[in-house]
This record gives structure tokens, sequence and C-alpha cells, in this order.
């Protein structure tokens, strides 16, 4: 076994160049206070992404509160984008430190986290189709009707009191409008505003008359337990705000500032040219994640099918436990694991980023290892005996020999991990690493139109896998070439 | 230079060697002759351990190869091996097969280590090859590459494991003419062949197997013109 050490070197050493390096970036400010805030930004006028001269940012009432207390407190704000129903496991495992979107301190959110005095109080309204505005006139018609509702929220609590409605919850309010205007669900139940927001975008959607009882909801700041300092901030800065009625102008301002938005023509082209950076960018990260996915997953993948084909017992024992926990799990789970649980468990906090590239590491690393193991396994037994009677050592004969011809054999399958890498890198956008299905949500939100940020996503990734398959199938055929007599 | 006593070696619940005891002196020509099944291609890889014997010992240049820590690498510098599927290395050029092994077992210096292999490719008459992959190569050179590699680690013994079984009878002359070349040189040699015209040409000694044992051995002249056992007599009269 001696001669596998500087495999083992080799690899250690660009572990921890990668946990080294990235860390790099995100670390640079921490002599000043920072104080990060949670919010899903898809909540106009609350949060919401927006073009402000050519730069994305993410603005709204609850960022202007946020920008207050940060003021107070003498911070630097930093806002993370993050889908609301992964709030609470952001603020709890300490990747944040407050939730500002538009949340209601329920006796259920209470028990987990600390709420600041509240700060707006919102109503709710039904939002359907045009046609079937009149249909929906009170909370009784909608009883056997479908409804769509934003996983997490306050109004999915509302709607599961609503008799035999049937619920269907989504991750984002766009999904819903997507939802309404397929015919999928018959009626919404939202944030007065936030409908406001949707319909003045949608010619197809209607508030209704309906007012839902008892349904006025508090909006309150969330802290991780027992964090009474902050909570102390928080509140001194809500009373100052609450004075002049402030948080109402901001409302009313964010408001003005959303509809100022008013999309030209939702034409999937002018979406395109128009956010164009949005998904160059998102491209970028898309290939930075899946390139540094397939290059990691290659080392550890290799390290882990030497271990299955080792004679060693628990080594063996290792590497089966490994791949089939990696394969036999969903890479969410692992991602979610891996983000929030760490941070929770081990107090280490990966950046988005890196936790995105871990997870498409160790996920691809399985599968590659067993790629490799069928590599070597394909190598003819006649290369080890010849390579050993020459007096070479077993760890000599592996990296010189079996190996390279190993690599070589399965690099088509590689290719392909990389292919499929390309499209799992998706999930990652659920933790907030800016790719290019993060992009392609945060341009939904932004347009108001559900649909066709999805269509340009698809069609960029089906470009890069389609061409990517292509150049793969060439340098197969030129290697393939080299081979024969 | 070797000395093989009680060697046994079983796959499972087949036996294949029954128990060998031989000896090979420095500069002779040992050829293994025998039915298939006889367990000749597994004595010889026994010599080199590339089968763990299941009893027995093995000595090489009085170092008992077959002790538990021995370092069996250190032996195998100085047995080269020659193998029926030639076993080149297909992702290095000629040059790089004759040259892997003194550079990274011996440590020799790569200029040194290059100087040998064209040497050893002249005698093999590949120099042309030095570049080329062994995927371009005839059957009959590639053998002949195989026999220059073994001999670039500079070996005391050079073990043959049916050199010419896998070649066209046509190429079959130059890779005998290679190991004739060798012999007459001083080369202690163990071939397993089944090239009887050859076998008496070259070998010191021939040596019969069969069922995994060594049914006789003697001189060519004594073995193939006078057998004694009645299993030599009955294979030969086959395969003459």
């Amino acid at each position: 076994m001696k001669a596998l050490k500087p495999w083992f070197a080799c690899c250690l050493s660009m572990l921890m160049l990668f946990f080294t390096v990235i860390p790099l970036a995100s670390a640079a400010q921490d002599n000043q206070k920072v104080i990060t805030v949670g919010l899903s930004a898809d909540f106009p006028p609350y949060e919401f992404h927006k073009k402000i001269d050519g730069t994305d940012q993410i603005v709204g009432s609850d960022v202007e509160i946020a920008k207050r207390i940060a003021a107070d407190m003498g911070a630097t704000l930093q806002i993370q984008d993050i889908p609301f129903d992964s709030l609470l496991p952001a603020l709890n495992s300490g990747r944040i430190d407050m939730i500002i979107s538009g949340m209601t301190p329920t006796e259920e959110r209470r028990q987990n986290v600390d709420f600041s005095e509240s700060y707006y109080i919102s109503r709710q309204v039904i939002m359907t189709r045009v046609e079937d505005k009149d249909k929906y006139t009170s909370v009784d018609s909608l009883q056997g009707a479908s409804i769509g509702v934003q996983k997490g929220s306050i109004q999915e609590d509302i709607a599961k009191d609503i008799k035999d409605a049937k619920l269907t919850s989504v991750d984002r309010i766009a999904d819903i409008v997507l939802s309404l205007e397929s015919g999928r669900v018959d009626a919404a139940v939202m944030e007065g505003p936030v409908a406001e927001g949707q319909v003045a975008n949608h010619d197809d959607l209607a508030i209704t008359s309906a007012t839902i009882p008892d349904s006025d909801t508090e909006m309150a700041i969330a802290v991780k337990k027992g964090n009474a300092e902050l909570l102390g901030h928080i509140n001194g800065t809500l009373a100052k705000l609450k004075q002049g009625d402030q948080v109402k102008k901001f409302v009313q301002d964010a408001t003005a500032l959303n509809s100022g938005e008013q999309q030209k023509s939702n034409n999937i082209f002018t979406i395109f040219w128009d956010y164009r950076q949005y998904y160059m960018k998102g491209i970028q990260y898309t290939l930075l994640l899946s390139a540094a996915g397939v290059l990691f997953g290659f080392l550890i993948g290799l390290v882990v099918s030497l271990f299955r084909l080792s004679n060693v017992g628990i080594l063996r024992w290792i590497a089966v436990t490994y791949t089939e926990i990696l394969r036999g799990t969903p890479m969410l789970v692992q991602l979610l694991i891996i983000h929030y649980g760490i941070a929770q468990t081990f107090h280490i906090e990966f950046s988005v980023l890196e936790s995105g590239i871990i997870t498409l590491s160790i996920n691809s690393s399985a599968y590659l290892a067993e790629i490799f193991r069928a590599g070597i396994q394909g190598v003819d037994r006649g290369q080890m005996e010849a390579a050993r009677s020459l007096g070479m050592s077993h760890g000599m004969t592996m990296r010189s020999i079996i190996i390279p011809q190993a690599v070589k054999s399965v690099l088509p399958a590689i290719g392909n991990e990389f292919v499929v890498i390309i499209k799992e890198s998706s999930i990652v956008s659920f933790i907030g690493v800016a790719d290019l299905m993060f992009q392609a949500q945060a341009v939904r939100s932004i347009t108001y139109s559900a649909l066709n940020p999805l269509l340009i996503a698809a069609a960029i990734y089906f470009i890069m896998t389609f061409v990517l398959s292509k150049l793969l199938g060439m340098l197969e055929r030129r290697w393939s070439v080299s081979d024969k007599r | 230079m070797i000395n093989v006593k009680g060697l046994k070696k079983s796959f499972g619940k087949n036996e294949v060697l029954t128990g060998i005891d031989v000896e090979i002196a420095q500069g002779e020509v040992v050829v293994v002759i025998g039915p298939s099944g006889s367990g000749k291609s597994t004595f010889l890889r026994c010599l080199n351990l590339l089968e763990q014997p299941t009893a027995g010992e093995i000595y090489f240049e009085d170092e008992l190869i077959t002790q538990r820590k021995y370092d069996i690498d250190n032996a195998r510098k100085k047995m080269g091996m020659v193998f029926q599927h030639f076993n080149l290395f297909p992702h290095k050029t000629i040059l790089q097969n004759l040259t892997l092994a003194p550079i990274k077992v011996k440590k020799t210096n790569p200029a040194e280590a290059e100087k040998i292999a064209m040497e050893l490719l002249h005698t093999v008459g590949l120099e042309d090859k030095r570049d080329t992959y062994p995927n371009q190569l005839s059957g009959g050179q590639k053998q002949r590459i195989a026999i220059a590699r073994a001999l670039a680690m500079q070996p005391h013994v050079m073990l043959f494991d049916e050199p010419t079984s896998a070649l066209d009878p046509e190429m079959v002359g130059e890779v005998l003419e290679v190991m004739q070349k060798l012999a007459h040189e001083g080369m202690t040699m163990v071939i397993v062949t089944h090239e009887m015209g050859f076998a008496r040409e070259v070998g010191d000694r021939i040596i019969f197997m069969d069922g995994g044992q060594i049914v006789e051995q003697g001189p060519p002249e004594q073995v193939f013109g006078a057998p004694t056992h009645p299993r030599t007599q009955d294979f030969l009269s086959k395969v003459l």
C-alpha cells in the first residue's frame, strides 16, 4: 500500500487547494462588521430583483428596512436571495443573521426563531383568471377549487382552512402565475401588494372582491432564537421607522418602483436580449460548477475506485458505502445537508458556491468511481503481469500502466458525466448559487413573464450539452483513429 | 542459479503442479515441453512468483524468494519474462516501452537507458520503430520488442512463456532467431514452447512435463532421440 501514498498526497493537496482558494474571495471583508439578511426576492413590492443602471439589484420595502437597521448598527449590509422555505434553515444554521422577507410570526415559526415587533400589516387577496373574477367573490365560493400558494408561506396556512380546497404549493410566485394561466389552479391566495404587482403585468389575471376573514397578517423580522442583542437593535430601528409611518412609505415607493418596470414586450427574444447579462453570468456559474464538479469528482472518484479494488477489506467497505449512499440519495438532499446540515452541526460554513461544488463533486465522484472501476478492470491482465515481471511495484504499475489506459478508455464516459452534471447542476439554485437556473428565476420575477425565461434557460442548457456532446464525439473519433493500425 | 524444491501449485481444488524439483545452472538453456494442461506455463510463472506457489521453495541466486517477507520486485529486476501475448504497453512508444522500467525501477538515468534501449533495438532489428506505438507493429515485431524490453533491465535469466504461439507462422522465424542469438551469447534461459525443432537445436536440456510433474529430462538428443518414458514417447510421436 505504501506506493499509493503519492496519490493520496496529490489528491489531498488538490482538495486543500480547493478549500483554501475559494473562501479567499469571500473572506476579504472580515474586519468590517457585516450583517447578513436573508430574503426571497420574488415578492414585490417587499423584495424583488430590478435592473438599475444596467446592474441587477435586490430592492423593495424590506430591503429599505434592512438598510436602516444596518445603518443604525454601523454595519455593512449583505443580502442573500434564498427561496422562502429555505430561509428558516439558513437562519438557524447561522448563514444569515436575520430574515426580512414579509414573514409572518406564526406560532409554529416562533418555536424555532425569535421575531421582532411587527412592522407592517398586510391583507390577503384572492387572485384568479380574469374570466373567473366574478366566480369567486367570497371565500365560501372557493370550496372545492384548486388553490395555488407559495410553499411554507402564511398564505398556505390560510388556504388550508378553506373547506375542500385542493392546495398546490410551489416555490415561486412566478410558478403560481404560471399555474393560474395554464389552468392548473383556479385561484391563488396572495399578499395584496404582491397580487397587485402581478395583475398590473398580466392582463389575464385579476383580483377578486373576496375578502378573507381574519387574514390580516403581520410582518416581522426573524432572528436566531436567543439573539436578544440583535433583536434589540432591530426593534429600536423599527420603533423609529414607525413614528414617521415610514414603512408604509417604503411600500408605496417600492410599488411605484416596481410598476415603473413595465416590460416593453414579453417576446422571448426581447427578454433574452434585455437580460442577456443575467444569462451570461448564469452560464459562467453553471460551467464553473460543472467543470469543478467533474474535475474534483474525477480525482475523488479515482481514489474511491482504487479503494474499491484494494485488497484491504476496510477500504473496500468504505468505497462501497460511499458510492452506494451517494448514488442512492437525491442530490438535492445531499446539497441541503451539506449546505445547512454541516453548518449547523459542525459550524463549518461553506459559501453557496463551495456547497454547490462540493455536492456536485462528491455526487459525480460516486458515479465516476464506478466508471473507473470498470475501466481499471477492463485493462488486460497481461499489462499488470508484464509490468510486475519487469520489477515494477504494484503502485508504480497502477500509476504508469493501468490508470493511464483505464482513464483513456473511460474518457467518453467522463465526458458524458460532464454533460449530465451541466443539467443536474441546476439544483444548486436552491441554495442561491447564481447559476443559469437561478438567473432564469430572477428574470421571471423581474419581467413577470412566467414561462419565457425558463424556455430561454432550457435552450441554453440544450445548446451547452449538445455542443459538448458533439465535441466529445469528435475527440473520441480522433482518439480511436490513433488506436487503429 | 535457480533451484526449485518440492514446488506445488493448486488453483482451488485443481492441483496443477504436483511437486517439482529442478535446478537451473548459469548459462543453461532449458526448454520445457509437454502437452497442454501439463502445467509447464504455471511452472514458469511460479519462477518469478506471477503465480504464488502453494508449497515448496524457490531459490534464485541463493536467495529464498518464496519466504514471506521477501521483496519479489528485487528478484524480478533480474528475471526477464516474455509472454505469449506480448503485453507491450500500448500507450507508450517503443522506446518508452524499453526505458520505462530501467528508469523507474533501476533509476538508470534517462540518457543511459535510451542508449541501452537503442542498442537492443539494433539487436532485434527494429531501430526505426523507436517512436511508433505497439499497435502499429506486426506480431513478430511486437514479440521482438517484448524481448528487448525484458533485456533492457539487463536480467540474469530470461523466462519465455510460449513466445511464438500467438504468431502467424511466417513470423515465428524472426522471433526464434533473436532467441537463438541470445542463447549463443550465454544468457540463462527457461523456455516453454511447442517448437520442437527449435528446442532440439537450442536447448542444453529438455524437460518433458505431464500431469504437473517432470516426467523425463536430459540433453535434446537423449529426450528426442531415445525417450525412455512411455508418455514422452507418446507425446513426441504425436508432435514430431
